[in-house]
């Protein structure tokens, strides 16, 4: 079978899909996404997809093996979330998210860049419905945000791939150079991925998406960023040391978050901050490392994201705050999230544990001691936050006798499977190592690496008991990169819009000034100069003024009567007429 | 701080001979166990002093840009 750019089947499914009776929507979106996945095991690696567009070789579809690795997890997450999904039948959310799915694999698959922006610029649309979905005023406030923010990345995407090509006279989408061009490119990339200073509307948005919406919105975006990095990027020391601080600024700001999926988003960043430092680190078992965590990660964080989305389903809350106590009411959901939350600590035997550890390895192979520590120090920090704060606060600690409604069985096998496929990357690492880029040669299961992270883990969680009690969530918001255009909008709206339409105001008050002082003119001149004159007269001989005109004043006081016009009218008659007798 | 004792004799006994890698903690036993610990304590410090003097605001902060609505 030749190969067939996966990203049509979605958008063909899209398409159908709100035609379709509402009861059978959600199987076929499980059924695209099967389908999909058929395709995907049969693709030819190497093999491509080119065709002639304008003047330039076009290729929709290029696969290889790192391609093929984030191709495989996104086909799966996007079965996984429909499964989670299956209550839903509002078709928006799933067109959406159908799109969505489709334009990240469009990305992944794409050999060119004119490609790769097509489906780059969708994947930003299609993932804001996802937010809008939620019909809330601040979702729809943080899905505009989202949606500029985007509009932005894209514009730069675009300038530098137009620059690109006036300079090498090459679509192909490779490995950048460097030059303003690159740059660019890279602006953009690193926007997506959520990079510090440019990840300020991926915590602003994503806790705003659904229940389901939030899940997919976990998976995709930064991932597809981290892949386009992987492949035009890999070895710049700058994402290297960005990496590392992104893993450490982002369990920072998780910790001070009070909204449980906020917090999870926090640690999408600092997630993507080890994948980001295995791509710029460049090695072989760094960029394998990099491509193993995406794999895992969007896993757990999606099986995170199921978690607190049953929470906010089940009670309508999702800040711990307003949280507490719900162990008794909802305790299969914990076990789904702690097996999550275990992954994505690097507790031994789940995902995390055989992924993470091959970025760390990556960076000890190189000798790079520093960030060996930062990341470890964002490992303490995660374990920290999901593995211990977050489970405390919404299911233990004060009871607030939340009311809960149940919950669809989607939802929970939707967790099940997701849970399952975190253990068995976690306890059988090769069905993971088997895909990824480049041939592995990484044990996990050392003696040493156990007994390191144990400590790690075991320490940590002593010192989070030491000071439990005086911990306490903060019904409070955290300012981040964001504020630089939030706070100024007011600013700018004043500059844009109110003192515009000030202008427009002066502007039209000025011309009615104008035309009512016309009409006075042109409608009585005589009686306009008589006012005139004797306002002058006044003011010069400083004689008080009369304050007001007399009670019997008529507007034709000083008007030339009509027979004085007749007058003047006749007589230059008579003058044409006798200057015509004359002459 | 039986767990540290065990740590510390596992990490000498284990860690110590079969470390593939030497930077300057390879030589401290239990190195992990303290780093986990600190590290815990100084994040959590770190993020509280981060938050209360300059980043936590309520959470109407930003409502109020848009009291023109």
């Amino acid at each position: 079978m030749s190969n067939f750019p996966l990203a049509i089947i979605y958008i063909i499914g899209a398409v159908l899909l709100p035609v379709l009776p509402r009861q059978i929507r959600s199987a076929f979106f499980l059924i695209v996404s099967a389908l999909a996945f058929f395709i995907l095991i049969n693709l030819e690696t190497g093999a491509s997809l080119t065709f002639p567009f304008l003047n330039y070789e076009l290729m929709a579809c290029r696969v290889d093996r790192l391609s093929l690795a984030f191709g495989y997890v996104f086909v799966i997450m996007g079965f996984l979330g429909g499964v989670y999904g299956y209550h839903v039948k509002e078709s928006l959310q799933q067109v959406a998210a159908m799109l969505y799915v489709g334009s990240s694999l469009g990305v992944v698959f794409a050999g060119d860049l004119f490609t790769l922006i097509f489906f780059w610029e969708i994947m930003a649309i299609s993932s804001l419905f996802l937010i809008w979905a939620r019909r809330t005023q601040e979702a729809r406030k943080a899905g505009f945000r989202y949606l500029l923010v985007h509009a932005f990345g894209g514009s730069a995407l675009m300038a530098g791939i137009l620059l690109h090509l006036q300079q090498t006279g090459s679509l192909l989408f490779t490995h950048f150079d460097g030059g303003v061009a690159s740059y660019l490119i890279l602006l953009s990339f690193a926007l997506n991925a959520a990079v510090p200073p440019l990840n300020g509307w991926l915590p602003d948005a994503y806790p705003e998406g659904t229940v389901t919406g939030s899940v997919f919105l976990s998976a995709f975006t930064t991932k597809v960023a981290v892949y386009a990095l992987a492949r035009g990027f890999a070895g710049l020391e700058l994402l290297m040391w960005l990496g590392a601080f992104m893993a450490v600024y982002g369990v920072v700001f998780a910790f001070l978050a009070n909204d449980g999926r906020r917090l999870l988003s926090y640690h999408i960043i600092s997630q993507v901050g080890y994948m980001v430092c295995g791509v710029g680190i460049g090695t072989a078992v760094a960029v394998n490392g990099a491509t193993a965590h995406a794999f895992a990660h969007i896993l757990y964080k999606g099986l995170l994201f199921m978690g607190m989305g049953t929470v906010l389903y089940a009670t309508g809350r999702n800040r711990m705050t307003e949280l507490g106590g719900l162990f008794k009411k909802m305790w299969p959901t914990l076990i789904f999230f702690m097996v999550g939350a275990f992954s994505i600590s690097g507790v031994p035997l789940f995902s995390g544990f055989v992924s993470k550890s091959m970025v760390i390895y990556g960076a000890e192979m190189e000798h790079l001691g520093a960030i060996v520590l930062l990341l470890s120090l964002a490992s303490i920090g995660t374990f920290l936050s999901i593995g211990l704060k977050l489970p405390y606060f919404t299911w233990f600690s004060t009871d607030r006798g939340v009311k809960t409604q149940p919950v669809p069985p989607g939802m929970y096998i939707g967790m099940g499977l997701t849970a399952a496929l975190c253990i068995a990357i976690g306890v059988y690492p090769a069905l993971l190592y088997n895909l990824l880029p480049f041939e592995v040669h990484y044990q996990p299961y050392t003696a040493s690496h156990l007994i390191e992270s144990m400590q790690l883990l075991i320490f940590t969680g002593l010192a989070f008991w030491l000071v439990m009690k005086k911990l306490h969530a903060e019904a409070t918001i955290t300012l981040d990169t964001d504020w630089f255009y939030r706070r100024p909008s007011r600013l700018a709206f004043n500059v844009f819009s109110v003192s515009i339409c000030e202008l427009f105001g002066a502007i039209e008050r000025l011309s009615l000034h104008l035309v009512r002082y016309l009409v006075r003119v042109g409608g009585n001149p005589a009686g306009y100069a008589v006012e005139v004159t004797r306002n002058a007269g006044h003011i010069l001989l400083r004689t008080e003024k009369p304050a007001r005109e007399p009670l019997d004043f008529s507007p034709d006081r000083y008007r030339i009567p009509l027979g004085f016009m007749v007058l003047v009218v006749l007589l230059v008659l008579v003058v044409l007429l006798a200057w015509d007798f004359l002459f | 701080m039986a767990t540290l004792i065990i740590f510390i004799i596992l990490d000498v006994l284990v860690v110590m001979g079969h470390a593939h890698f030497v930077f300057p903690w390879s030589h401290i036993p239990g190195f992990f166990s303290l780093f986990g610990f600190l590290g815990c304590l100084v994040i959590i410090g770190g993020a509280k002093l981060l938050g209360h003097f300059w980043l936590q605001r309520g959470e109407d902060y930003y409502d109020k840009d848009n009291e023109h609505e």
